[in-house]
Formats: C-alpha cells, structure tokens, sequence
C-alpha cells in the first residue's frame, strides 16, 4: 500500500478584505458627512460583553448600532437536549442575580402545561425568593451605574448591600447564586421560620444601609447632574420601541406584570408599582431604588404570612403523586424519580414573568411524547428594550453613553442568552 | 568689557567654603555634621547637599520628597477610599505596615513589562513626551520655598512657577496626538477644552493673591503672611482648590482621563513603564498645586519654630499642610460621580469665572486699603 495524497476539490478562499459588523454604506456615508465612527467594544471597560458602533458628530451620538451576541450560548438549543427538569439550572445562568424570577418563569410555563395548583406556603416562599433575586439585581445595575459614572463608592456599596440578600439565598436554598430552588409544583424543600425571621432582619439592614447609599449616590449632586434629562425616553416612544420593566414604567406607563396577571401571590400581598413620568437616566435609575422599596415590604408582608401558615406541604400533590407523603416538605432523595420522566402534553405553552429588569417569556413547545422539549424559546428583558437603549442613545453627548448604558442595567450574557 | 566669570570665580562657586556658608542648620545633628565635614571628600558632598539650593532641588521639595509623596499619595488614596468604601485596600505587600510599598511593587512590574509601541503611533514622539514632560513637572520645585530653604530666588518666581506647570497640559495633548488613536484623540481634545477651562480662573486667582501680598515673590509672600492667605482672600483659595481639582484631572472633573469612557484618553495606548509614567504626571502636577497652594494661602512654611531642627521646621510645616491639601484632593475621588465635558466646561466658563473675578476684586481692595502697610 503507498499512501496517497487526498485532494479535495473544495474551492476555499480566504477573504480579503477586512471584515466589520458594520455595513460598507454606513461607513462611506460617515465618511462623506465628516462624522466619526466610533467602535466601543467588545473589550471597552464601559461596553460589556457587546459592542456599540457609534456614528458621531462632533460629540453628539448620531447613530448607534449594537452588535450583540458575543456571550451568545445556545441556550435554547442546548435545552431542547436535556430533561424538562435540567433546564432549571440551564435557563438561570444568563442572569447572574435574577435567579429566582428567571425559574420561576420556566417552573410556571410547564405548570401551566401540567394545570399544577402550587400549594400556598411554596408560593410564598417563591415571591420571597424573587423578590430577593429583584432587590439583588437592581442593586447589581446601581452599582455598574455608579462605576460607569466614576462613582466607585457607588460601586462598592451596593455589591456589598448584596451581600446580605446573597446570604439569605444562600439560607433559604443552599446555594449563593443559582439556587435552582424552585421546581415544578413548588420549592425543593421547606423554610424554616428561624430562616424566615433572618431574611426579615435582611431587610431592616437592607433599608438602612440604603439610606446611606442614598446620601452618597442617589441624591449626589454630581449624579443627579450627569443623569437628569439624559437618554429621555417619552411615553409613545417607549411603547413604540417595546421597552419593558422599570425602563417602561419610567416612562410613565403602568405596567407590570406582577399586577396585570397577578401570578403566585402576588395580589395578596399590597404593593405599589412605582412610575415616573420623566423617561430620562434618572428617573429610570430612581423607580428602580423604588422598586427596591417595594420589594422589601413585599418580602416582609410575605414573611408575615408564612408566620402564620403550617410548616411542610411546599410541592403539589398532582406532581408527587405517589411520592405525597414523603417528599411532601423536602423532595430531596426523590428528584429523579418524580421529575426524571417528566413529559409534558402537546402543545404550546407560554408564561410572562416580571423579571428584576422586566418582562420575561418563555415559551416551551412539548410533541406530547418525549421528556425534553420541542422547542424551548427565551426572551429576556434585555433583548426586549435593547431597541430603546439604542434610541435613547441617539442625540445624546459620547459621555452619555455609559450614562445610559448604566441607566437600562443592559446585561449582554442575559440578551444574548 | 569685564570677563563675566573668572577661573577663580568659578572655583569660589564651588568651593566648600561657598556651600557652608548657605547651608541649612540642623542643631538637632549639628555635631554629626560638623563631625562630618571634617573629612575630606565625605565633607565636600555633605556641604554640597546640605547647601541649600541642592537641598532644595535634591531632599525638599525636589527629587526624594517628590519620589516619597508619589508612593505614600497613590497608597493613602487607594487606603482611604477603600476603607470608605467597606474594603481593606493594597495589604499584601508588605502586610504588617498595610501594604504601603504596594505602590513601588507597582512601578517594579510595569519596568518588567513589555512598552508596547503600536504601528499607527509616531514612535519617536510617542517615546519621548512621557519623559519629556518631567521639565514642566520638575522645574517648578526649584522656585517653591520652604522655610529659609529656596532653590533659586527670584521676584518672578510665582509667575515662573504658574507659566511653566501650565506647560504640562501642552505635552499632554502631544502624547494624545503621537498616540493616534480614536479614544486617545478624543481624550486630548476633552483635555485641551479643560486646559483652557480651569487656567484662566487658576491665573486670576493667582493674580489676585499677587495683588494682595503686593508680589511675587514667593519668599515674601511667605514672609507677609501673618494672616494666612485663605483669610485674606478666601475666595481666591477657593478658586484655586477647584482649578487644583480641575488640573490635577481628579473627579468630579476626571474628564480627559474617563476609564470608562473613553478608557483612559491621551494615554490609552501606554503600556509598561511608560504607563507607569504618564500615569504618575496628575499626581505630581497634584504635589506642585499642592505645595503652591500651601505657599499662597496656608502661610508656607511658616508654624511654630522647632528650634531642634532649625531651617528643616519650615520645610515640616510647608510638608504637613501640602499633604493636608493633598489628601484632601485624595478624598473627593470616593465622594463625586465624573461630570460631561459640557458641563465641567459651564461650571468654569461661568461660575468659576465669576468668583475668580470677584477674588481679583477683594486682591484690588487690599491692595489698595493696605498699599505702604505691607507694599
């Protein structure tokens, strides 16, 4: 045998000219109008994973053009090969905060699928868990904020204030970040009421340590002076632009999903939504520090209510089945057997959840017969009001940028998913 | 004509005799200098660095106080915002003393690492500005006095002083410019827009505290402050704490430099040592306004009198309030957000304009009320 050398007549050539993200008219047209094409990322301190391709005159952004997907992972691909049950973990990865309405979302798209009822206790304990996950998040985007403004005590402080809401995760579910603790038909164990009574504390330290950040940051002249009437966003244009969340009702639009269709139980405990109606930097910062008041009271009311309720029965029956009696408080040693064949009826099922950065949908199409999903589709909030951010950047002065970036809480791995 | 130096001349220019008879008195370690003296080649260099202009130039305010205020300003800022801030700061080097050299470990990593000269930049400019621009930064120190201590007297040496650190924001466009790259150019352009923002208040007030003391000389104007300068004209001392602040490019106006923004302007594109250069040029223009400041408006050197350490009191008590000043500086980065350039650029063109003017004013009034008192 002599060896033969292999030729395949493939026709490969490599290109020539130098690749941009961005059109070729784009870049003639800027050149003509004496603009100034800026690329600001992917490796720019101030970008995040994603870069921003920005057409400028003089100082003021003309154009802005993102160009996302660089932390892109596949994760609704990834999801149609795994278990109903091993999308859990797979979905709360892109929101490094949001753990507990990231689940949540998905846990409530394949109960609306099986018509579980979750008991009263585990539904509560998931508002608590979300809530913490919101006041977790915001605090995450206050402190980018701050450090996109050269506020780095801005910065420091609220990841520290996330120290203790992580600690109180970390009580309830065992795990600082991604819990993975709500499944479907409720919570992977009980809580006790000493664990209760810590998260209760959480919040009075919350709210007081926020009143010194408030004097520090919120109310600093500086800040104030940098945020004020800056990426305005009106009424029209942000329904236009489909922005959702806190960025939606900072433009003065009353809506939130947690009240429109109220899920766990959310409409028994009393809350406000905060909104503004200025639609700039600030105010889009501030209904967020709102909402961080909000939640804590939620929380508490939360707290209050479990107070009174029996311990134990957390997961539903109609999920247990056979298994009621004994992982009715802890499903720990049973997972796999209640959850490991899960198959979900055919069709399409969809769950809005309002994430800590808002609307959240999913959207799971089952064939009927297997235990992984059809098709599993994922929009983040970030995703949603990614064509607001660009808009709002347009006018503004190149300093803005970060103000704005800092003012959406824009977290590239949780659009890109 | 004259010769305008003879060889006798110059030998007496440089004879020992020359150097002990203007040196500065310590009577705290007089015995060990008079000690020292004695011998021969080991005296010659003693009264060479104890004379005072070398004093100046070498020990205070020039080469070693400039070094030591470098390594313990970047440390203490660092230390102090991060106890603001929750946290414990530099500490693994050097542990027991709270990682102070942390600092100088710093400056011995960047001279390992690699100075990264890239294709679109002018190589010969990009080099030589960074070490260029140690002239403006160091030429100042020779006018500054502390105490009796005064490298070179000169009735212009306010002027002198004030026109050559307004030099520094000159080479910092000349190293935007060799940079050329799209983040350095917009930072030169941000730095050029606040040059000429803070300097015109920054000379206003200068001026008006010529005005005040009657001259500008820096000696007698630390001799005429019985009343420090900052109760005189407070208004002018204001203006220049906030033109410092501007200068120095510290937040709130940390506008050229902007890591976030535009990740570090004019020097975005410095690596290694020269990095670590560019880098230190805010801090010593800080050390110079500083001291400056001390010298206009905290009386200098002027304290009570150590009679132990002689001429070296005033330099501790010039040092004591130009680190005072300093660390001032220091705190406002854990307190502020940056400003736009547009608005750093109002607040000065307009209310830092206005009281600039009304401290020429008050120069004017007590200038003319104490003209024959003091002038």
């Amino acid at each position: 045998m002599t060896e033969r050398e292999v030729v395949l007549d493939v026709p490969v050539q490599p290109p020539t000219d130098l690749f941009l993200p961005i059109p070729k008219k784009f870049l003639e047209e800027a050149y003509r109008g004496d603009d100034y094409v800026v690329l600001v990322g992917p490796q720019h301190p101030g970008s995040g994973h994603m870069r921003l391709i920005l057409r400028i005159k003089g100082d003021v952004i003309l154009e802005a053009i993102p160009d996302p997907g660089y932390v892109h992972r596949c994760m609704e691909k990834l999801a149609e090969n795994r278990l109903y049950i091993q999308n859990i973990p797979l979905f709360e990865r892109p929101a490094i905060m949001d753990t507990g309405n990231v689940t949540l979302g998905y846990v409530r798209a394949i109960e609306n699928a099986l018509d579980v009822e979750v008991p009263e206790r585990a539904k509560y304990i998931r508002m608590i868990l979300a809530e913490l996950s919101r006041i977790g998040t915001h605090l995450y985007d206050a402190g980018i904020l701050a450090v996109f403004l050269g506020h780095t005590t801005g910065f420091m402080w609220p990841f520290a204030l996330r120290e203790p809401i992580v600690e109180a995760i970390t009580r309830i579910s065992g795990v600082r970040v991604t819990s993975s603790f709500i499944i479907p038909g409720g919570v992977r164990r009980d809580v006790p009421w000493k664990t209760l009574e810590f998260v209760r504390k959480t919040t009075f330290v919350l709210e007081k340590r926020l009143k010194s950040f408030e004097k520090i940051f919120i109310r600093n002249p500086t800040v104030i002076e940098r945020l004020k009437d800056v990426g305005v966003l009106s009424k029209e244009e942000a329904i236009k632009f489909g922005v959702v969340g806190p960025f939606l009702r900072a433009s003065g639009v009353e809506y939130d999903v947690r009240a429109v269709e109220p899920y766990e139980a959310y409409d028994s405990v009393s809350w406000e939504i905060p909104i503004s109606d200025h639609g700039d930097s600030y105010s889009r910062f501030l209904v967020r520090v709102e909402e961080i008041a909000q939640s804590i009271s939620i929380i508490r009311q939360a707290v209050n209510e479990l107070r009174s309720m029996p311990e134990g029965n957390i997961i539903s029956e109609d999920i247990l089945q056979e298994y009621s009696e004994v992982a009715s408080s802890d499903i720990r040693g049973f997972f796999f057997k209640v959850f490991g064949n899960l198959v979900l009826p055919s069709g399409e099922f969809t769950s809005l959840t309002e994430a800590a950065r808002g609307t959240l949908l999913y959207s799971i199409i089952s064939d009927g017969e297997s235990n992984i999903p059809y098709r599993a589709r994922v929009i983040t909030p970030g995703w949603y009001y990614l064509k607001g951010f660009m808009e709002a950047l347009r006018g503004e002065r190149l300093a803005d940028l970060q103000a704005i970036y800092g003012s959406f809480g824009y977290f590239p791995p949780e659009a890109d998913r | 004509m004259p010769e305008l130096f003879g060889v006798s001349d110059i030998l007496d220019v440089i004879s020992m005799q020359h150097f002990v008879q203007n040196m500065v008195s310590i009577p705290l370690i007089q015995p060990v200098i008079d000690f020292l003296l004695q011998i021969p080649v080991l005296g010659y260099i003693v009264a060479l660095i104890l004379w005072k202009p070398m004093f100046a130039l070498l020990i205070f305010p020039g080469l070693m106080t400039l070094l030591t205020v470098l390594l313990f300003i970047i440390w203490f800022e660092r230390k102090l915002t991060a106890r603001i801030q929750w946290r414990k700061g530099p500490l693994e080097v050097l542990r027991w003393a709270g990682g102070v050299i942390q600092a100088l470990a710093d400056g011995l990593r960047y001279f390992f690492q690699e100075v990264i000269v890239h294709r679109d930049a002018h190589r010969l400019y990009f080099l030589q500005f960074p070490i260029l621009i140690f002239i403006p930064v160091l030429l100042p120190l020779l006018f500054i006095p502390a105490g009796t201590i005064v490298g070179i007297k000169s009735p212009y040496s306010l002027a002198i002083t004030v026109a050559v650190v307004s030099l520094i924001p000159v080479f910092i466009v000349a190293i935007g410019w060799a940079s050329n790259s799209r983040f350095a150019y917009i930072g030169t352009v941000r730095e050029a827009f606040m040059y000429f923002a803070y300097e015109i208040p920054f000379i206003i007030s200068v001026i008006s505290m010529i005005l005040v003391y009657g001259t500008a000389d820096m000696v007698t104007i630390v001799e005429r402050q019985a009343i420090p300068g900052i109760i005189l004209n407070p208004i002018a001392a204001l203006v220049f704490f906030i033109t410092t602040v501007m200068a120095t490019s510290r937040l709130p106006f940390e506008i050229p430099e902007a890591d976030q923004e535009i990740a570090f302007g004019p020097f975005v594109e410095y690596s290694g040592i020269m990095f670590g250069l560019v880098m230190t040029i805010a801090y010593e223009k800080m050390y110079i306004l500083s001291l400056l400041m001390s010298i206009l408006f905290l009386g200098g050197g002027n304290g009570p009198a150590i009679p132990l350490l002689g001429d070296i009191s005033g330099v501790i008590w010039l040092f004591i309030k130009a680190m005072a000043v300093m660390v001032s500086l220091a705190f406002l980065r854990s307190i502020y957000a940056r400003l736009r350039l547009d608005q750093a650029l109002r607040v000065s063109w307009t209310t830092i304009m206005k009281i600039s003017l009304v401290s020429l004013a008050i120069g004017v009034i007590i200038n003319l009320t104490t003209v024959g008192v003091v002038g």
